[in-house]
Parts: structure tokens; sequence; C-alpha cells
């Protein structure tokens, strides 16, 4: 009844219906299996380093944790003091995996250094290792109330995790009118921890808190044992979640340094080339809100602080009409969390001796070269910062006269923290750049929030797209040439060419699919040409500092990294190599076609017919999309350099585009496992033979001879139960194995080779 | 489908138009030609629209257009409007709500006083007073005099202050001071209205009649947007022989206020009574058993104030305040991605107070936060609060107890701020600039560059700010406005900053404000014992904004510690604080504490083991627990206190007597009786410490005794036979703790 009711209501003819209801859980199933795909392909990461770091001088053991990074061969440290060597089971002598021994050489400057791990897959993303002066040890844990409190030492660096949803307890032996200083380091060293330090009596009650500092100062009033307490902001924790924490007195009224901090994307555009290391001039009134100007004289030089609250520093300059200078501000560039913004204003006199201040010009944030992500539905630019809150810009001054600037911290109106220091520079134009790059992403399905760091950690036959974001200073507009060197055997970089004006680029590494296992520290540079001098610029490498795989359950945080190694490594292919058949320059006469043959390798299923491709290269971006059959080998792709207007000259040119490739993660695994497993089996059942004989002995024969036997029963037992346990071990081993390599619908950007293209000039007629 | 007009709706429609026309013209005739006619008859201004007013005719539910005007006719709120009042009730409609040519058949008329249909009821029966004052008006032609009318410079009510003994009867006479210097008397016309019915009533014509209730009433009287009050104290005439000794500056104005209205105080709690009392009030706990110990142990004439500085000092005097500034200040997750955000805002407040931050100064940082969240929290408000209308209103009423929310429409009907005193404070905040971050949602905040104006909805100007009462300010561009409301609240001249603080804070530990509500501070609502407020306005402002000084001073006088018992009489007052007025636990503080009795812990997500529900930093606890929506934690909705409820209900008896949550806190295997049993402690002992635990006292003889009988009973099993001692002894004390739980003694302090 129900049905025919629904049917003699329905205006929907059955064939509509079927489409709606087809159109309704349409969605459904795409999204279904949205949500079973997994993105990208698993690149080695490695997570954590415990201890975090070291003293100079000294040698330590470390554990690390990793992701994707089986078969580790190598803990490499970016700088050549730093050496780790490879720890050996006492039992088994097998080299462990996650256990290193690290000698600091004495002459390692302190400071914050790149870690990696070189892998199966290849090198992996970093991971910050602290060098410093003092001892360093690792908290025992379990220290979560005030009865079981840690007992820490001051001077000493403690290495910990926090627990999920718990307070990490510490207790010192503090003395009565000391000064200390307590340091906790979290995220200036990769960690996840927003931390929560608390200063406590001995039976816990709260004194003092910094939530968002890191650091308290706190003069003792009683001499006897206080207690710390670390937690995260949210009582998150994990192995993400680590910090180190450091009790040090201190002189009273001594300015406490600033420790070394990650550096943020943002900073790469800082500082310009040439900057000495410490500015020339000082703010003369650095205690004061509202002090008098300071006059200056250009070109300029300037180091001064946000501080006090609300602080306002001016600075007066004589200028002369139609001169251009730039103003650069950095602040939120060195670390810290402000909003620069300068006003610059003419004094415009009205009579003798009278006058006002007239805005000529504001200056404030230095906008995005690349817009970067909204944290919207889904991927919509990459979760990459590249502007900043400094400000930059250019006057012109119109006339003759006295000039004045007004520099500000937007954020500053209430905040007395002398630490936010900023740097000002005032010069002519001194047209240059910089350079950033991270390993490129794009949406690869719906609601795709991944945010990933990518290591140059390359499968053969693939090409890896470095996304670039350049900053173009005091007006520069020529065009870059980006440039990678030092790159391992059979692999090749080429950068897509950055054209005049414009603020991104690609770089694009391609493995082939024969280049051998091979690791190199590579050189990556911007050239251009700068008033008719060829000058380079390095550039950047970032990375995220924690796997994100939804930017909604977890804010993806970047850094700046200090090396660039770029690895092959032969144990997995890339699932499709789309290149060229010919490596050459393809020519064309401008207005015409050209078509470029193109050669397809597959080296695993794929959902889909299809995969369409889009155009990536200066000038190509508009080609229309198209479709390449991934079952074909070879297909054609037509240029039509008349629809893209591309001009006379040397191109270069990509295609991409997203494929779901059906993934097994290190299926050789599945099959060493397997080895491994009967092994101990056969070990196992060898030792379990034995003691069958050896029961049956004990149990007859002379006494003598059933005491010898007894005695290698014992040993033999003891034997069968180690054997056994391996067994257990390597069972649960290759299971893990197999089920890692079960076929996994994974999307991933797939990159053509660049294609060169040489567009000849059209003959006259 | 498009129908074309009937005959009969054309000739209604003409009929209509030619009326209205003949309004008009008759109207335009009556002005053309008795132009004195305004003069010396009916004012549309001071007659009309008072008797619309007082006959509540634009009220907010009934014809206010800030109501939405019931079917379409619409008055400006409480007539503050006339010109536009005008406009409706003579234009529009096509003239049919007046008839100049038959006035009585006008429909303002027939509709008010009933003769047709009227959902707002007889208001202005036919032959009353204001029905005749609307026909005569109508018949001089309907004039509208605003623009000749001398307009009401000031009221005065007679008598404007006086003692009034209960149940005694006074008649109030209202006069309007005009400014052609006339003097009118406009009872008939204003209206009356007490601050607090239950102590005194007043009626239309100016009658008040005082209840039972000594103390201080105020009687507010209102006539074209000017207010005047009438003060009455009513004594309650007992002999106040003796007072406690007089510990600081509270008890002299708290004492002396008690001696001349004549109601006797109680007299100082016992030392067992203070030690829960304040614990619950300073820190939101109970005293713990070894806390007791350590009190008892402490010299007598030490002992109280040793326990407050304890308390004060404590990490819970922190979590305390904290929940409850933070509740007020909108800490809600409405989104997963609030937790961080709302984390660190609770953190912040929580460790300005454990820091003892002055007020003014946390203040400050709240309102000129700028930054982002993680490095300045305080910017979490702004996250919470966008809308700079609302940040302007939540402001005021939070840090100067002002409501605000009225002016933004029309004027305050019971205040002297208008809708510019609105748009001028909510200027300040019209430069908050905001930048998106990488977490969904939320912004950074900084000034923006630039002349701080608003726009007056009304008229368009654009105002600059100006704080509450004060002319407006110029302020340079890349001044943030923000600052100097900021200077402004600290400012020594602010007659509200301090004041709100401090009734505030008196609520919290004497349950009702010296004004009140506590967020409502206007001429019209006076205090209960003025030179107390003021005394407290200037001490905290004299200790620079020192939150911990003033609970230290308040709790130290012997006006807090007063017993709760009634005595000589004082059980009537309800505003005088003779005594101590017992108030049930709050939710957070009763869930502890039930807790804290039973040995118990409630979980809550992401938070560690053992986490208070004091402790709580926002309000999505309450979905996963009963007990706390039950008990009324508020959801962190409203600026006013008033959202949580503070009431008691049959649910919440039924919840203790039987909720689930409550039960396993009982049977808990690893709580307080549990342990009792496993120590197998005697159970005089048992009995003395659950006593201590739940009340700070040890059980009197008869407790004891009737309390050790019970644990020492076996019932019998449904079959009849005795049950096992062991669990009998269990069931025993697990009904001893559930029934410590369920008096009054232990849901209310006292």
């Amino acid at each position: 009844m129900a049905e025919r009711h629904f049917r003699s209501k329905s205006k929907l003819s059955p064939r509509l219906l079927r489409w709606t209801t087809l159109a309704t859980l349409l969605p459904c199933l795409l999204s279904s299996q949205a949500v079973a795909q997994s993105v990208c392909l698993p690149l080695p990461r490695l997570l954590s380093i415990t201890p975090m770091g070291g003293k100079v001088g000294s040698e330590i053991e470390v554990t690390i944790q990793s992701e994707h990074a089986e078969q580790i061969e190598q803990l490499r440290f970016h700088h050549p003091g730093i050496v780790a060597t490879a720890i050996q089971d006492p039992a088994t002598g097998e080299q462990l995996e996650d256990r290193f021994r690290v000698r600091i050489a004495p002459d390692v400057p302190p400071g914050l250094y790149e870690a990696r791990v070189l892998c199966r897959l290849g090198i992996s993303a970093a991971r910050i290792f602290s060098v410093g002066t003092l001892p360093e040890t690792i908290a025992p844990g379990a220290n979560h109330s005030v009865a079981s409190a840690s007992q820490v030492q001051i001077n000493t660096i403690v290495n910990a995790t926090c627990t999920a949803r718990a307070v990490d307890h510490f207790r010192f032996e503090a003395v009565a009118g000391t000064h200390y200083w307590i340091q906790c380091d979290a995220r200036a060293v990769d960690s996840k921890l927003d931390p929560v330090l608390i200063v406590a009596d001995s039976e816990g009650r709260d004194l003092v808190a910094s939530r968002s500092g890191d650091r308290i100062d706190l003069t003792a009033t009683t001499d006897g044992p206080m207690l710390i307490k670390v937690h995260d902001l949210t009582f998150k924790g994990g192995p993400g979640y680590f910090y180190r924490l450091s009790i040090q007195p201190m002189e009273a009224e001594t300015t406490i340094p600033l420790t070394p901090s990650v550096q943020s994307v943002t900073s790469y555009s800082w500082p310009p080339e040439g900057l000495p290391q410490e500015a020339p001039l000082q703010e003369q009134s650095p205690e004061e809100a509202a002090g008098p100007s300071q006059t200056i004289s250009l070109p300029c030089d300037l180091a001064g602080s946000f501080y006090p609250a609300a602080d306002v520093d001016l600075y007066e300059f004589d200028g002369k009409k139609g001169e251009s200078w730039w103003i650069e501000v950095a602040s939120e560039r060195l670390g810290r969390p402000t909003d620069a913004a300068v006003l610059v204003q003419r004094w415009v006199s009205a009579a003798e001796g009278q006058g006002e201040w007239t805005d000529l010009s504001e200056l404030s944030d230095i906008p995005s070269p690349i817009k970067p992500s909204s944290n919207g539905y889904a991927y919509d630019g990459p979760p990459y910062e590249t502007g900043s809150a400094d400000a930059l810009g250019k006057v012109e001054l119109p006339e003759d006269g006295r000039y004045r600037l007004q520099v500000r911290d937007l954020f500053g109106g209430t905040r007395e923290d002398r630490r936010n220091r900023y740097r000002l520079v005032i010069r002519k134009a001194q047209p240059d750049f910089a350079l950033v790059g991270w390993g490129m992403h794009m949406e690869l399905r719906n609601g795709d929030r991944a945010a990933f760091s990518k290591p140059l950690a390359l499968r053969p036959g693939v090409t890896q797209p470095v996304e670039v974001a350049v900053f173009r200073r005091d007006g520069f507009a020529g065009e870059i040439e980006l440039v990678m060197e030092g790159l391992p055997p059979g692999v090749t970089a080429q950068g897509l060419k950055i054209a005049a004006g414009k603020t991104r680029g690609v770089l694009l590494v391609t493995a082939s699919g024969e280049a051998p296992r091979g690791i190199a520290d590579a050189q990556c540079y911007g050239k251009a040409v700068i008033d008719g001098v060829e000058v380079r610029r390095p550039l950047r490498m970032a990375q995220m500092i924690w796997p994100v795989a939804d930017a909604w359950s977890e804010i993806p945080v970047p850094r700046l990294v200090a090396d660039l190694p770029v690895s092959v490594s032969p144990s997995e292919p890339f699932p499709l190599t789309l290149e060229p058949q010919e490596s050459k320059v393809y020519e064309v006469v401008a207005g015409q076609k050209v078509a470029i043959p193109m050669k397809v390798t597959r080296r695993a299923e794929f959902s889909g017919s299809t995969l369409q491709l889009r155009t990536m290269g200066e000038g190509f971006e508009q080609m229309p999309r198209w479709d390449l059959p991934i079952q074909s080998d070879q297909v054609e792709a037509v240029i039509d350099t008349a629809a893209l207007k591309i001009p006379p000259g040397d191109h270069a040119l990509a295609f991409y585009g997203a494929a779901v490739a059906k993934y097994r993660y290190n299926p050789t695994d599945v099959e060493g496992s397997e080895r491994v497993l009967k092994e101990a089996q056969e070990v196992a059942n060898a030792v379990g033979q034995e003691v069958e004989k050896l029961n049956t002995q004990a149990s007859q024969g002379t006494a003598e001879a059933k005491e010898a036997a007894m005695k290698q029963l014992q040993e033999s037992q003891k034997k069968k139960e180690v054997a056994q346990q391996r067994v257990q071990k390597m069972t649960a081993r290759h299971q893990a194995a197999k089920e890692k390599a079960n076929p996994r619908d994974t999307a991933e950007i797939v990159v053509s080779q660049p294609i060169r293209i040489r567009v000849k000039p059209a003959e006259q007629p | 489908m498009h129908h074309p007009p009937s005959l009969l709706a054309v000739w209604n429609w003409t009929v209509r138009k030619l009326r209205y026309l003949a309004v008009v013209l008759i109207f335009s005739h009556c002005q053309a030609a008795d132009p004195s006619a305004t003069v010396a008859s009916v004012s549309f201004i001071h007659d009309v629209v008072p008797v619309l007013t007082k006959a509540g005719c634009n009220a907010g539910i009934c014809h206010a257009k800030a109501g939405n005007g019931q079917n379409g006719f619409q008055l400006s709120l409480l007539g503050f409007e006339p010109q536009e009042d005008y406009d409706h009730l003579v234009k529009e409609s096509r003239g049919r709500r007046l008839s100049l040519a038959a006035p009585e058949q006008s429909l303002l008329l027939q509709k008010a006083s009933g003769v047709v249909p009227h959902r707002g009821g007889v208001r202005l029966p036919v032959d009353s007073e204001g029905y005749n004052q609307l026909l005569h008006w109508i018949r001089q032609g309907a004039p509208y005099d605003g623009a000749s009318a001398p307009k009401l410079q000031s009221l005065e009510v007679q008598p404007d202050r006086g003692v009034a003994a209960r149940g005694s009867s006074v008649r109030l006479q209202v006069w309007g001071l005009f400014s052609d210097g006339s003097r009118r008397d406009v009872t008939r016309l204003a209206l009356f209205e007490s601050n607090d019915p239950a102590m005194a009533e007043a009626t239309p014509d100016g009658s008040v009649t005082i209840g039972q209730i000594p103390g201080k009433v105020a009687i507010m009287v209102r006539f074209e947007g000017q207010v005047a009050v009438h003060h009455a104290a009513v004594p309650l005439g007992e002999p106040v022989v003796t007072v406690p000794p007089i510990r600081n500056f509270i008890d002299q104005h708290l004492f002396r206020n008690l001696q001349e209205l004549g109601i006797p105080p109680s007299p100082v709690c016992d030392d067992a009574t203070f030690a829960r009392r304040v614990a619950l009030d300073l820190a939101g706990r109970l005293p713990s058993p070894a806390e007791l110990d350590a009190y008892w142990a402490t010299p007598q004439d030490q002992r109280r104030d040793w326990w407050i500085e304890r308390l004060i000092a404590s990490g819970e005097y922190a979590d305390f305040f904290a929940n409850k500034w933070t509740a007020m200040l909108k800490n809600r997750r409405d989104d997963a991605s609030d937790i961080t955000s709302n984390f660190a805002f609770y953190s912040w407040v929580r460790d300005s107070l454990l820091a003892n931050k002055p007020y003014d100064t946390m203040v400050r940082e709240l309102l000129a936060a700028t930054g982002t969240v993680l490095s300045n929290p305080p910017v979490a408000w702004y996250k919470r609060v966008k809308d700079p209308k609302q940040q302007v209103e939540d402001v005021a009423q939070l840090f100067l107890g002002v409501r605000m929310q009225c002016a933004q429409c029309h004027h305050h009907p019971f205040e002297r701020w208008s809708q510019e005193d609105y748009y001028r404070m909510s200027a300040f905040f019209t430069q908050v600039g905001r930048k998106p971050t990488s977490t969904r949602g939320e912004d950074s905040i900084f000034h923006k560059r630039g002349i701080a104006t608003a726009v007056h909805v009304k008229t368009g100007a654009k105002l600059t700010p100006a704080p509450l009462g004060s002319p407006p300010l110029q302020l340079p561009p890349d001044e943030d406005p923000r600052l100097k409301l900021a200077d402004w609240m600290r400012d020594p001249a602010n007659p509200f900053f301090a004041k709100s603080l401090v009734n505030r804070y008196w609520k919290h530990f004497f349950r009702r404000g010296l004004i009140e509500p506590e967020d409502d501070i206007r001429d019209s609502n006076p205090p209960s014992n003025p030179e107390l407020l003021l005394a407290l306005e200037s001490h905290f402002r004299d200790s620079g904004f020192d939150l911990k000084d003033l609970v230290r001073t308040i709790v130290r006088s012997h006006a807090y510690q007063l017993s709760s018992q009634p005595t000589g009489g004082n059980l009537v007052d309800q505003q005088n604080y003779s005594r101590y007025y017992p108030r049930r636990l709050q939710a957070e503080v009763l869930l502890d504490s039930v807790d804290d009795l039973t040995g118990s812990r409630t979980d809550f997500a992401n938070l560690p083991a053992g986490t208070r529900a004091i402790a709580l930093p926002d309000n999505s606890y309450n979905n996963a627990s009963p007990f706390l929506r039950v008990f009324g934690r508020p959801e962190n909705e409203s600026v006013c206190e008033c959202e949580r409820i503070q009431t008691s209900s049959l649910a919440q008896s039924l919840h203790l007597i039987n909720a689930g949550d409550v039960k396993a806190k009982l049977q808990n295997p690893l709580g307080r009786i549990e342990q009792l049993l496993k120590d197998q402690i005697p159970d005089d002992q048992a009995v003395r410490l659950l006593y201590r635990s739940a009340f700070a006292r040890d059980p009197n003889e008869g407790e004891l005794r009737t309390a050790i009988e019970y644990l020492q009973t076996v019932p019998n099993d449904a079959a009849g036979n005795p049950i096992d001692p062991a669990r009998a002894k269990r069931e025993n004390y697990q009904d001893l703790v559930w029934s410590l739980i369920n008096t009054k003694e232990f849901l209310f302090n006292h």
C-alpha cells in the first residue's frame, strides 16, 4: 500500500525517479570511496629522537621513532661533527633500527641541527636535534603526581614527553633568594606541545604559571623543594609531545636570552642580502612608549623593540624631493609574535615654526606570493604562509623637508615583552629576491586537507614537483631560473621558468626508472640577472613539522629546513611515468602546433581508465585539460602555440594530474618476513625435538646420565622458550607485513617529465 | 493568476482614500483655521503620548515598534519619538485610526475602550480621563505641538525620600518642570515602579504600600523619558542592643545600617561553620579533614585569618573565580576546534587570578587584546564576541554594570542612556581589525588604523567614541580606541567600573548584591546600603584594583561571618545582611563535594583524572554530565550571571536521591566507603570522619548514636533471613553517606 501511495503521489516518472535516486546516492558512494582512499604515497619521516639533544663533546645513546622508515641504514645530522653509529642488540647481534650512539664533537657550535634517517624508501623528513652546553637527562616518566615527582638537577636539560590527560611533575631544590630561569622548549624544537609551565610549592600548590612564553622567571623565597608542572594546553600527549626542561640560576635583572628555535617559513625572506648580523644603530629610548623622535640619516639600519606596551617609536630624517626609499621592518620574521606597521609622515609648515605632520604612506603586511590555504573544506592552496606580518614598502618623497616614521606593533597594545625586537632598514632600491619551496600538493580527493612533509625521497620513475614561492624585494620583476645541483646519479632537476613579475614557480626533480640507490646533499638556487649582473639566491626548503592528515583536526605547522638531501631508492618504483619519447628540445614555429609523443610506463594497477592532465609551465597553464588513457603505452600531446600565444624562445612544461593507484606497501617484506618466520619455526622445531629427546634421556639410564640429561634439558628448555618467543614475534611481523602490503587505493600526483620546447619566430611574409 | 479588481474592491479602495483625504484636509484646515488650538487645549506631546504610555499602548509587547507593533500599528517605545508616533496615528493606515468627522468613531478610541474587539483588552474605558483626553485632542483636530510645546526638563517626586513603617502607605506626587518655567502636576500620567515589589508596591495613581520586609526600597517614577526616584527606608524597629566587634569598614557601615533600621544582627558563626562557608565561597570546595585538623590546631584568635590566607593562595581560588568569569565571558565550545582557544582563554583568566593581576589590568588586556589566541589568549574573547554592538553591550554589562541593550534601538527607558551614548560606546570597537589564521574560524586581532566612528542607526551621524556619561573623544587614527576605553575604565572618576565589580563580588559572598540585579546599576535602582557600596568602591580602587585584597577584606569582616540562624526577628530581612543568607551549592561545587565525600572523581573528557568540576574550562562538559545540567551549570551564552540556575527543583532532588551517577559514586570500589571498610575503621571514627568531610564538624551525640546504630543493623533479605553482615555494613555505609548528601546542611552553604 505504501508503495502504491507513493507512486500515485509522485509526479516523477520512473526514469526520472531512478536518476534522482542515483543522484542522491552517488555522493554517498563517492564519498565512501573517497574516504577509503589514502592520499600520497608513503614517504619516510623521522618523528622523534630521545633525548632530543646532547651536550657538546659528549656521546649519548638515542632512541628514534619514525614513520614509513624500515631498514634504517643511517641516522644523519646536518653537521659533520655530529655522527651516529648503529647499536647492536647484545642478545642477537642484530642492528637495532631504533637506537643509535651519537657523538657530538667538541667543536660543534651549540644550536639546532637537522636529523634524518636513511631507510628503505630513502631519506626521511627532518627532525630537530639540539646541541647545547648543559648535560642532558631523560625523565623517567610516570611522574604524574606530587608524590611521584621526578627529581631534577639545576643546570641540566631534562628530556621528557607529555602523556595525554596527565601533568608531569618535577622537583628541584631551591635556594632562597636565588633567581631561577625555568625554560621549557617545545615548539622551538619541533614538538607538538603547547606547553603549560607551572611552578608550585612542595605540596603542589600552584604559585605561578606560564602558558605562552615557555619560560618562568622566579626568585625562590625559601630554601627547599619546589615543584614544576608541565602539561599540554589541552592535555594532549603522546610521542609528538616532547619537551626540554631546564632550570638555571641567573643573576637578577639579567635579560633572559632567546633560546634557539626553528624558523617559520615566513622568515625565508629575511635578511636582505649583505645585511650585517648586528644593526649599527639602536633605538635611543627603548623604555618609553612615546619617547621623543630619534633623528636618523638615510640609509639606515637600526634595531629596536616594541616595548613597552603600545610602544610607538618615532624616527625623523631629512629628505629630498624625488627620492625613493624602501623601508623594511623585520620582527615577525625574527620569530616574534608581532605585527609591525610603519606610518610615514611629512612635516608641512603652515607658518614660521608652525605646521603639522601629514600622512604620506602606510606600510604594513608583506603579502604572500602564493595564496595560502584557507583551511576550508578542501585544498585551495598550500598550507605554507609565505607573506609576513612585517612591513615593507616604497616611499617617494614629494618635497624637500622633514619626514617622520612611526614604527609600531599592531599586536602590541597591551603586551610588555622586551623580547619583541625589530630591525628597521631604510635603503635605496636594492632589487633582489628570495625563494622558498616545498613538496607540492594538490587536491587529490574531495575534502582533501592533508598537509604532509615531502622529503625528496625519490622512487625511480617519479617526477616530484617542488612548489616555489618568490619574494621580490624592492621592485625586482625579472625572470628567475631555478637550478638544483649536486644530485645523486640518475636524478635530474628542471626548473620551470619563473617569468617576469611572477611569484610562483615549480621545480621538477626526476629520478629515472633505472636510477640506482643513492643520496646526495643537493644545492638549489634561483638565478636571475639584476642590473646586468647574474645573481644567485638559495632556495630555502620548508616542510611540515608533523604530517597532518586533516587540517581541521590538527593545524599544520610548517618550518624551514636547513638542508636539502635528495635520495633515490629502487625499493619501490613510482606507479606511473609519463615522459617524452625523446629527450630533446622539440622545435616549433610560433603560431603552429607541435605534437609531443609521450611514453607511458605503468608499474601498478589504477582505478579508472583515464588520467585528466593539466599543464604547468609559464604560458602553458591555460592549455585545455586532456585525458590520458592510462592503459595506453604511447600518447601524443599536442600543443597549440597560437592558441596559447607562446612567444618565441625556449620553454619548459610538464603535464600533471591525480591518479589513484593500487598501492602495496613494501611487498617484498611479506616474503622476507615469511622467510625469517620459517627460519624461526625451523629453529623452534629443532629445539623442540631436542627437548623431547632430552626428556626421554632424562627418564632413562643411569642416575648420572639422567642428571646430565636434566642439565641439558634445562638449557634446551630455555632455548625453546626463546625460539618460541621469536616465532611469535616473527609471526606478528609477518602478519603486519601482509597487512601493510594489501593493495590500497592511494591517490598521488603524477607529473610528467619536463618537456622542452623551442618556439622559433615565424618567418615574415 | 492576476485577477482584475472587483467593483467592490475598487469602491472600498476609493472610500478609504477619500476618508484619508478628508482627514488630511480637515486636519490641514484645523491647523490653518485655529493655530492657537494647540496652546490652550490638549497637548499631543504632554498629554496624548503620556496617556498612551500610561495605558501601556507603546509597551514592547503591544504596539511598540521595538516589539514589532501588534497588527501593524507601531508606536515608539514608551513614546520616546513623538513625531513618529504622530505620523503613525494620523497618517498611517490611510488615516483610519482617527476620524476627525466623528471622533468617537476613531479606531484608536474604539480599540482602546474595547468597543471593537482589541487583543490588548480595555486600556482606556469610555469616559475615563485618558479616553477623554484623546477624544478631546481628536476633536481639536488632532494637532501636533512638537515644535511649540515646552520641553520637559526634569521630574520631581514628592516626597523624594522618607522613613516608612512596615505596612504603611505613602502617596507620591510627581511634578514636571518645563522649559518655559512652568511646573505641572503629572502624577496621573506618570508611571510608578518598585525596585522590589516584595518590599513595596506602587499603584498607577502613585500610592505606595510598604510591605513587611525591612530595608531600603525605591519607587521609580517615569514621565516622558525623565526619571525620578522615591527612596523609602523601612525599619524593622527592633532594639539593636549589641553588634559584633567591628573588624573593618564593612562592619562599620553594615552594622550602622542595621542599627538605623532596627534589625538585630545574628551572632558571629562558630569556627566550624566558618571553615566550611569560607572554603566554599573562596575556593569552591569543602575543607578536607586534614585541613580541618590544621585549622583546629591553629590558635583560635588566628584561626580564621590563617584559613582565609591559605584559601586565597590556593589554586582552587583561581579555579573557582576563573569558572565564574569565563562563564560570563562566553567561553563556550561550539566546534571541536574551539578547544585550544577555550583552554587558552580559561588559563589566562585562571593564571591572572592566581597571580592576582590587578583587575583593571585584566580588563585592559581583554578589551584591547591583539595578536593570536595562543600568543595572547584574551584575543579569544573577540573570537566569541564578534559584533561591535555585542562587544559594547557585554563590556557595559560585565565591567560597568550598565545594561545598554535597549539603547541600541531607542532611548533607554529607565536610564539616561540615549542611542547616541550607545553608538559612541560602540565606536570604541570599530577599529578592531581581523586577519585570518590557519585555525578555521579564528582571526588574529589588530588595531586597524583610522578614525574610530560608529554610525547612528537613526540619524546616520558618524559618532566618535565617548565613554558613558563623558564627552566625546577626538582620537588620532593611530591610537587604538580600546586602550582609551581601558584608560577610562580605571580612571578614579569612573562611576561604574569599581562599583560594578565590588557589587558583583559582594553578591558572590552575600547572595544578594548591594545593587540588585548586580549588573543593572542605574540612578533608578539605588543600592540598599549606599555608604557601604561607596566605601567598598573606594577601598578597591585605592588598593590598586586588588581582587585578593577585596575578597580578603570581605571574608574577614564580621558582617560576612554572621550566623545564618535568624535572631531577634531578623528572619524577615532579605537585603541588609543581618545574617548569612544560605545558598544552595552551585552545580560544579556540589558535584565536587559529592566526589570529595564519596572519595570519587568525575571523569571529564580530555582532562586529567582528578580534575575538579570547578576547574572545567568551558561549557562542553555539561553535555556529558546530567548532574551539571540539572543543577544549572550555565552554557556560557550570556554575560549575565543569571544564566546560572540557582533555584531548586524536583529534578535536582530526584537526581540526588536516585540518579545513576550518584549511586555509582556511593558504590565506587575505590571510594571512601570501601576504604573505610578495608581499613576496618571503627564505626564511631568513620561517622566522625564522614561528618567532618560533609559538614566540617563532628556529629553531636544524638547523630553519632543514630548513625552507629544504623551501621550495625543487619536487615533481612526477601526471604526474611539476615543478609551477609559484610554486605549489610557496606550498604549501611552507602545509606549513611547518601543521607548526608541529601541533607540541607550538605547542599547549602550556610
